[in-house]
């Protein structure tokens, strides 16, 4: 549903750049993978475009929105899902505080309330019991996330991320922990996703080629540069994508 | 090394030993005077009369009174100074500094200046105990439990900032429930230094057993003084046996904490 721009961006951790130079233009719905190695700045760039991480300069715009001016970070963070790499919940909460967790700004005061008595605040009562029987999570919301599994977090995390109806999807390497099957299952829960309901744009960080080639386009990414965008890579480009540097 | 250094190593140590033990009066412990006999013989056979009891147990109560009044007068200043003070609350820095300096004050001074402090101000007995554990008490929680919040795994509050959380709801949500166990960990460690502290605190007059020790070595009534260390002894076992079924009970951190 929500555009991205990204204009020469560059973004700086100390004395590295870990974004350099990248320009990416993605239209209302649509779905990219961002490819590369571990320190390609596939994260970084998910960061960025919630107005997180060192920027140097250029630009990105969310929609309209602006995620580095102050005034309108929280307003693209809070239309936006983002499922971070393990799920990132608080382990000692029950999944169903969990699921709520990202969704502050619509408990009012009645549902933080009623967080205190363990319960689902009004507001996204119904929203939750939608989503998760269609996720089939339902029989988890009562259990404490430390006591699932990594397949099972994933899907809490991904409740989490699109309790808000975003309009924007962002997931950091849903696939990191899983097997095979598990991490196929989490992509095309992603994918289906996107392609139903408010239709959210989707981007998806990966290191694994596999999951890249289940996307139309594919923006890969070595050293915090551009290196490929469009259809999915070849075996060769993708062989030169992971090359150790040579000098 | 050669024999000859080693013997001289040895005879400087003992040389040592003897220039201390000396110092001190150790020698004089072989002949105990009358007076110390009685203390050493009424310590070791506390007095077990009803009405003595009554008196101690009423001085038992007083220092637990003093100890967890202490410590809900401490939590009350501590749990927002905590929260200034922890850098992932994100406090404006001004502030944090001024929080810092404010509790490094607060624990600078020792409990026991602050009792004779209180005592003058607002007369002996357990109220001025009380103020010196909660004002000491609220420096150090503070600092204690700013420590805790600022060590929990910082990757599900990035996720509640990402997800457009304010200051508060990141805190309600990410940080206070992952520092849970810890933080209450340290309340209950404070319990049991409050109540050792609230013994000591009473020989200068501010109440509890500690102020029952100090009146009963003046009347040289040494009997009542054993029962009185007896009871210093069970109270601090006995909290300490309760603080960690508590601990227990609750899945807190069982670990013992350093101050």
């Amino acid at each position: 549903m929500t555009s991205l721009h990204v204009r020469g961006l560059v973004v700086r951790h100390r004395d590295s750049v870990a974004v350099d130079d990248v320009n990416v233009t993605l239209g209302s719905g649509e779905q990219l993978v961002v490819l590369g190695s571990s320190g390609a700045g596939k994260t970084t760039l998910l960061h960025a475009l919630l107005g997180a991480g060192p920027r140097v300069q250029g630009d990105v715009r969310v929609g309209a929105l602006d995620p580095y001016d102050p005034t309108q970070r929280r307003q693209v963070r809070r239309s936006t899902g983002i499922v971070l790499q393990g799920g990132d919940l608080v382990t000692r909460m029950r999944a169903r505080t969990a699921a709520v967790s990202g969704c502050s700004h619509l408990f009012g005061g009645s549902g933080w309330w009623a967080l205190t008595r363990g319960r689902t605040p009004p507001a996204l009562k119904d929203r939750l019991t939608e989503l998760a029987d269609q996720q089939g999570v339902t029989h988890l919301l009562s259990r404490r996330v430390g006591e699932l599994s990594g397949g099972e977090r994933q899907r809490v995390g991904l409740l989490r991320a699109l309790l808000g109806s975003p309009g924007l999807l962002l997931a950091d390497e849903p696939t990191a922990g899983l097997d095979p099957a598990l991490g196929a299952a989490a992509v095309d829960a992603l994918l289906a996703h996107s392609q139903s309901a408010g239709n959210p744009t989707l981007v998806v960080t990966t290191h694994d080629p596999a999951v890249a080639a289940r996307f139309d386009r594919v923006l890969a990414l070595r050293a915090g540069r551009v290196v490929h965008d469009g259809p999915a890579l070849s075996a060769d480009q993708i062989g030169e994508l992971y090359a150790r540097k040579v000098h | 090394m050669t024999t000859g250094s080693r013997w001289g190593g040895t005879a400087a140590l003992v040389l040592v030993a003897v220039w201390a033990l000396n110092g001190v009066g150790l020698q004089d412990l072989g002949g105990l005077d009358a007076r110390g006999a009685a203390a050493l013989r009424g310590v070791l056979s506390p007095d077990l009369d009803p009405q003595v009891l009554r008196e101690v147990a009423t001085a038992a109560v007083e220092t637990l009174q003093i100890a967890v009044a202490g410590l809900l007068l401490s939590v009350l200043a501590a749990a927002p100074l905590a929260l200034l003070l922890a850098g992932n609350s994100r406090a404006p820095r001004l502030v944090r500094s001024g929080a810092r300096l404010f509790a490094a004050l607060l624990r600078g001074v020792p409990e026991l200046v602050y009792a004779l402090v209180f005592v003058a101000v607002v007369g002996l007995g357990p109220l001025a105990g009380t103020l010196a554990v909660a004002v000491h008490g609220a420096g150090l929680l503070a600092k204690l439990w700013s420590e805790q919040l600022e060590s929990v795994d910082e990757r599900p509050v990035e996720a509640a900032r990402l997800s457009g959380a304010g200051r508060a709801p990141v805190l309600l949500l990410a940080v206070l429930p992952l520092a849970r166990p810890g933080l209450f960990s340290l309340l209950l460690y404070q319990l049991e230094c409050n109540v050792r502290t609230a013994t000591v605190l009473g020989v200068v007059g501010a109440g509890g057993l500690g102020q029952a020790i100090d009146l009963s070595l003046r009347l040289f009534d040494y009997g009542k003084l054993g029962t009185l260390i007896a009871t210093v002894l069970l109270l601090v076992l006995g909290v300490d046996a309760l603080s960690r079924r508590i601990r227990a009970a609750v899945g807190a951190d069982t670990r013992t904490v350093a101050p």
